[in-house]
């Protein structure tokens, strides 16, 4: 139940990364999965259960981490204008936080018909 | 795991927590009760099938399929009060708010019994059900959104309620309404009563002035809306008064308590409303948005406290007067996150891990709640509200610098793409909830 979040490093590199993320750029949070899947959970309401739903509202699983990571830390530290909401919501969460959410859409198909990230993440 | 211990007169947690699971494990053969996929990973009832409810059955399940989760709610068809507001305002038919629960019993293996709780035993960990049979549970979440306070406004009952619906829960009392205000003569007068604190649903009054406004607008011209509230201050109160008067200038006027807004007695038969202060006001459409209660198997269960409404444990949900009940949802004293589907939708996933937790015997991840409702103030005019919540020094509290409104004086575009995020959060949390596909 541990499993640690796949994540880019930092979010300065971020896009270099992006391509690599998934098999280099590995680190560690102090968040359990399970407590990343809560957190995650509540992104459902508007992005559909494993955020796998597309429409007006832009569908997050499967996008890069370091792409969802830069947009997440942005929306809570910058002053973006291509936002209405996620500004609001972002700034209830810490760094860490949604650096391991990045990790955790991030790691889920966003076709498959699975149920869970868990599905979709390496066994060990 | 109820049946492994009847006769015992204690509880399965009892067990666990005076013995420690590991002494517990030689009592069942020797194989953890909690594995994963085994047989004894414990029963939850869920009893109501509305935005908590069916999210927590179905978040369950995704904690830990080996749970037997059994929902109960007596509507095969679930219409849900968000956009509800819209159906009124004749932008959407019944049936696009209509949700079934086919993917909670054929995806997930949540089993579905459509019918009433009657009765619950909290000692004795058991639901009586209308059908006459009787549900054991290690653990039950109650979902029982709303009931309403009858005759508190003098005159405002049942039969009233069919003369001068709520329509505060969506159904039948959505389509009464709709009718009236569709028979409607142009130039009558809209009249809707407010109530004060706390309710469902905080700015959905005035969604509700605004679609209406919006129909009127197009439909019949002459025709105004009188909102009579019994508080001075309400949810977007700023964003809805600037759209008001952009959408609909004066069309839409707003009473407040400090002058003389609280009715005290509804006239049903004449459709008339009397003020604190003695004035009388004629609708030619009466709807009364009336206080309200917990859903009433709260007060059966015993976890309702003299406000009427259910008091929680805020890391947990869990009832503060009786254990292994869980609460979510309108029912709960759950302030600052508002009485929305969204906040029963985000407690039930916190509900979900809780009990998947406490049936492991091992503690919960840390609470996490988000909300965002949007409010149309007309189809393409949206406006919104977010909050993210935590628990600090033992209460429920709002992250600091999160959350907050939609800004005042934004440009047409951002109230127009909130309307269409507002379409997009419902299909989306409908999806998560019930799985309708849209």
């Amino acid at each position: 139940m541990n499993r640690s979040i796949r994540r880019a490093v930092t979010p300065i590199m971020g896009t270099l990364l992006s391509l690599g993320a998934a098999t280099t750029a590995v680190a560690e949070t102090n968040l359990s999965s399970e407590q990343v899947g809560l957190l995650a959970s509540a992104c459902a309401n508007c992005h559909g259960t494993d955020g796998r739903r597309s429409g007006s509202v832009p569908t997050i699983a499967g996008r890069p981490a370091a792409v969802l990571e830069s947009r997440l830390l942005a929306f809570k530290h910058e002053e973006t204008s291509d936002t209405t909401i996620m500004d609001r919501i972002a700034k209830g969460f810490t760094d860490e936080e949604l650096v391991a959410l990045a990790g955790h859409f991030a790691a889920i198909d966003p076709e498959a018909e699975g149920d869970s990230p868990a599905d979709q993440e390496p066994q060990e | 795991m109820t049946q492994h211990f009847k006769g015992t007169g204690i509880s399965r947690r009892q067990m666990v927590k005076g013995l420690g699971a590991a002494t517990l494990l030689p009592l069942v053969g020797g194989i953890s009760p909690f594995a994963i996929g085994g047989q004894h990973a414990g029963k939850v009832v869920v009893v109501g099938g509305g935005f908590g409810g069916a999210t927590a059955a179905k978040y369950l399940k995704r904690a830990n399929p080996a749970i037997e989760v059994v929902l109960v709610e007596p509507a095969e068809t679930f219409y849900t009060c968000p956009f509800s507001n819209l159906h009124l305002g004749g932008l959407r038919s019944m049936d696009s708010i209509a949700h079934g629960y086919d993917e909670l019993q054929d995806r997930y293996g949540v089993r579905v019994i459509h019918a009433t709780a009657e009765d619950i035993d909290a000692a004795a960990h058991t639901v009586k059900l209308s059908t006459g049979s009787e549900l054991e549970y290690d653990r039950l979440v109650l979902s029982p959104g709303i009931d309403i306070r009858w005759n508190v406004l003098e005159g405002y009952d049942e039969d009233a309620a069919e003369k001068a619906p709520h329509a505060w829960k969506a159904g039948s009392q959505t389509e009464k309404l709709r009718a009236q205000l569709e028979a409607m003569e142009d130039g009558g007068t809209f009249v809707m009563v407010a109530p004060d604190n706390p309710f469902r649903c905080p700015p959905g009054p005035y969604e509700r002035a605004s679609l209406v406004a919006n129909y009127l607008a197009q439909y019949k011209p002459k025709s105004k809306v009188l909102i009579l509230d019994a508080k001075d201050n309400f949810s977007k109160q700023g964003l809805f008064m600037e759209g008001w008067e952009r959408l609909y200038g004066d069309r839409i006027e707003w009473v407040g308590l400090s002058d003389d807004g609280r009715v005290t007695r509804v006239d049903a038969d004449r459709l008339e409303v009397e003020t604190e202060f003695g004035t009388v006001h004629q609708a030619d459409v009466l709807n009364v948005i009336p206080p309200q209660k917990a859903g009433w198997i709260a007060e059966r269960a015993g976890v309702t406290d003299d406000s009427g409404w259910v008091p929680v444990k805020p890391e947990t949900f869990e009832s503060q007067q009786a254990e292994d009940i869980y609460v979510i949802g309108d029912a709960t004293v759950a302030a600052p996150m508002p009485k929305s589907g969204f906040c029963a939708n985000a407690q039930a996933k916190v509900v979900a891990v809780a009990i998947a937790a406490s049936l492991e015997s091992r503690p919960a991840p840390a609470a996490h709640w988000t909300n965002t409702c949007y409010s149309l103030v007309g189809p393409e005019y949206g406006i919104s509200v977010a909050g993210v919540y935590r628990v600090k020094d033992g209460v429920i509290a709002e992250v600091e610098g999160s959350g907050g409104v939609s800004p005042m004086d934004a440009p047409d575009t951002t109230r127009a793409l909130e309307a269409e995020y507002a379409v997009g959060w419902y299909n989306a949390i409908c999806q998560d909830t019930w799985g309708t596909q849209t």
